[in-house]
C-alpha cells in the first residue's frame, strides 16, 4: 500500500467516524434511560437510607449515557443542513462548556462566600456537571437551531 | 448568494414538499435555501439542476457581499 492510498485509507476512516449515527429510536431510548435516572436520582435522594453514594454515581453515569445517545442519534430527516446545525451545536457545546469550567468554580466560590462568610472553599467542577451541561447545551442548541432553520 | 428556486419550483408546479422528496432532502431545507438562509453543497445545487434542467447559475446568483 502506497503513501496516498495510507491517507485516503485514513480519511476514509475519519469520515466514517464523523457521519456515525445511531439509529432514530435511540432518541427515544435516551429519553427513557434519562427519565427513569432522573427518577432513581429522587428515590435515592428521598426515599433510601444508608450508603448509596454508589448508587449516586452509577446514575449520574446512566444519565450521561441516555443523553449521549439522544446525542448521536439520527434525526428522522437527516439531510447536509441538519449535519451542519448539529456539529454547529457540537461548537457551541465544546465552547461553552470550555467557559463553564473555567468560570462556575469561581461563581460557586464567590456566591458561597457572599451568601454565608466564610463558605465553600475553592473546588473544581466534577466530571459529570461539565459532561451533562455541555450535553445539555448540545441537545438545546441542536434543537433551537432546528426550529429557526 | 441569491436563488430563484421558488420560480423554478413554480414552473414546475411542485410544493416544497414534493421538492424536498424529489432531492432526499426535508421540506425546511428547501424553505432555508428559498429564504436564503442556507446555501446547499454543491451536490445538492448539482441535482437541483438535474430536476430543472438549468444550468445552476441560472437559479443561483452572487451577490454584492459574496
Amino acid at each position: 500500500m502506497n503513501k496516498q492510498n495510507i491517507v485516503d485509507c485514513e480519511r476514509n476512516r475519519l469520515e466514517k467516524i464523523t457521519s456515525f449515527r445511531l439509529p432514530q429510536y435511540f432518541y427515544k431510548v435516551g429519553i427513557a434511560i434519562g427519565a427513569i435516572t432522573i427518577i432513581m436520582m429522587f428515590v435515592r435522594a428521598f426515599a433510601m437510607e444508608g450508603d448509596t453514594e454508589w448508587l449516586k454515581h452509577l446514575l449520574q453515569k446512566t444519565l450521561l449515557i441516555g443523553m449521549l445517545l439522544m446525542s448521536i442519534a439520527r434525526d428522522k430527516e437527516e439531510d447536509e443542513l441538519t449535519i451542519k446545525l448539529r456539529m454547529q451545536s457540537y461548537a457551541w457545546a465544546f465552547i461553552t462548556g470550555v467557559v463553564y469550567t473555567l468560570v462556575m468554580p469561581y461563581v460557586e466560590f464567590g456566591v458561597s462566600n457572599v451568601v454565608h462568610s466564610g463558605g465553600e472553599v475553592y473546588q473544581d467542577l466534577g466530571d459529570f456537571q461539565i459532561l451533562i451541561f455541555m450535553l445539555l447545551v448540545q441537545l438545546m442548541s441542536y434543537h433551537t437551531l432546528k426550529r429557526y432553520r | 448568494m441569491q436563488n430563484t428556486i421558488k420560480v423554478e419550483r413554480a414552473i414546475l408546479n411542485l410544493t416544497q414538499d414534493d421538492l424536498a422528496k424529489k432531492i432526499g432532502v426535508s421540506r425546511q431545507t428547501i424553505n432555508s435555501i428559498e429564504a436564503n438562509r442556507y446555501v446547499p453543497s454543491t451536490v445538492l445545487a448539482l441535482k437541483l439542476s438535474v430536476l430543472f434542467n438549468k444550468p445552476v447559475n441560472d437559479f443561483f446568483k452572487l451577490s454584492d457581499d459574496d
